[in-house]
């Protein structure tokens, strides 16, 4: 098994934690990294996050009552950042939930009890979609093997991530067009995506050419047979009125890792053991890692901690230490042999 | 600099690892898949600080944001609106 290099083999950005294997990276002469020069010049974050939240505040209470059914539509995953989103919304805005979750056929026994446990303490609603097994191995086993998305996927997921995440935003815009349903939340960190697109009114051109990218990556009896989890293309015409907007409130809400973890077990919501360091849910995430930072040099998730030691959501010590120790062999000889590799 | 060296400037540097080979002034960012819809907002957050222009939701549609020579369109109207 290819070893990871660890923070003393690489140049880190003295501020956040970058590596110099990050593609396009410079540093100045202090060491910082043009990503951290950059958002020394955004000025008043925590005046933009009341923003958001008297925007979100004011968009439900515009939205509430136009449901047919339910008010939003969450891709649960079961992990601790969609269980805190689920919380939010049912606890300070009681909304009307449907929990969407794809089973990918590697979430962890742990993240299933912790959704049912949620789900029946929050009073909402689940649903789970499990594609056939041998559909998802053929997926999974490709991507880990080779990166098919553009350029610009690897900069913030593995191939293997982007392939998942992918069928999920798909599946679940699908499910909120056909069941009406006028919100769509994730659980995304205030890492993983900038606070202007937290929310955001899905606009049906774009989605549509965002979608034919991803899957024009396909080839074959896979792209066919992944077709049923997609957008059909002419829902961008007919029910372009009903598409919906997207909200992922840990953007502008406090986020502490431990807090948040604490808060979630009074909804019997459990850490689970038995997955990897940057995961709560999933049991492919250390070999997807693995292969991204075999074939690339970096970590996969490098960006989004990054992105969360620059807000001072965590310390910097502690994103090297999520981000540069070895990937567990056992989960990641565990999942490669699960995909038949 | 002009308005399309700094806009092809950023999105070579933030989405296309530096390598500005492929990308022409009508190639689609979201065809293309340089850019997804999460993506375009960030170049919506780069074109507010860089060119003081505010852009409305209504205005995020690949016909101002998707490719170099629409963004160049897109930002001259803003500028000359605002003036």
């Amino acid at each position: 098994m290819t070893r990871i290099k660890n923070e003393n083999e690489l140049t880190l950005c003295t501020q956040c934690i970058l590596p110099d294997t990050f593609p396009g990276i410079k540093f100045n002469e202090q060491g910082i990294c043009k990503y951290c020069l950059q958002d020394d010049k955004k000025a008043d974050k925590p005046k933009r996050k009341n923003e958001y939240k008297l925007k979100l505040d004011t968009l439900i209470r515009d939205t509430r009552d136009s449901a047919s059914v339910y008010d939003v539509l969450m891709a649960y995953s079961g992990g601790k950042d969609s269980s805190y989103t689920l919380k939010i919304l049912k606890e300070r805005y009681n909304l009307k939930i449907l929990a969407l979750t794809f089973d990918n056929h590697f979430v962890s026994p742990s993240a299933i009890e912790n959704i049912n446990n949620v789900t029946d303490a929050l009073g909402i609603d689940s649903i789970i979609i499990r594609p056939p097994k041998n559909l998802v191995t053929e997926l999974f086993a490709l991507t880990s093997k080779q990166d098919i998305f553009s350029k610009a996927t690897l900069l913030r997921a593995s191939s293997v991530c982007t392939s998942c995440i992918g069928l999920v935003k798909s599946l679940v815009l699908k499910t909120a067009i056909e069941m009406s349903v006028p919100l769509v939340a994730y659980g995304w960190s205030p890492g993983q995506a900038p606070i202007q697109s937290a929310i955001m009114k899905t606009n049906p051109s774009m989605m549509l050419q965002g979608q034919r990218a991803l899957f024009n990556s396909y080839t074959g009896t896979l792209k066919d047979r992944l077709k049923q989890y997609v957008v059909p293309e002419h829902y961008f015409e007919l029910y372009k009125d009903r598409f919906p907007t997207n909200i992922h409130p840990l953007a502008f809400f406090d986020y502490n890792e431990e807090s948040i973890k604490k808060e979630l077990v009074s909804i019997g919501w459990g850490n689970p053991k038995d997955t990897d360091t940057n995961s709560s849910n999933c049991l492919l995430n250390a070999y997807a890692n693995y292969c991204h930072i075999d074939r690339h040099g970096f970590h996969p998730y490098v960006w989004e901690i990054a992105n969360m030691v620059r807000q001072g959501i965590i310390e910097r010590d502690e994103g090297i230490k999520k981000i540069y120790t070895e990937q567990d062999p056992k989960m990641v000889i565990y999942a490669r042999e699960r995909l038949g590799l | 600099m002009e308005i399309k060296e700094k806009i092809k400037a950023f999105i070579v540097e933030n989405f296309l690892f530096g390598e500005a080979e492929g990308l022409g002034d009508e190639t689609s960012f979201l065809e293309e898949g340089i850019i997804d819809s999460t993506g375009i907002l960030e170049v919506v957050d780069y074109l507010e600080e860089e060119f003081s222009i505010s852009v409305d939701d209504e205005e995020l549609i690949p016909e101002n944001l998707d490719s170099i020579k629409n963004l160049e369109a897109y930002i001259t109207r803003k500028i000359q609106n605002a003036a």
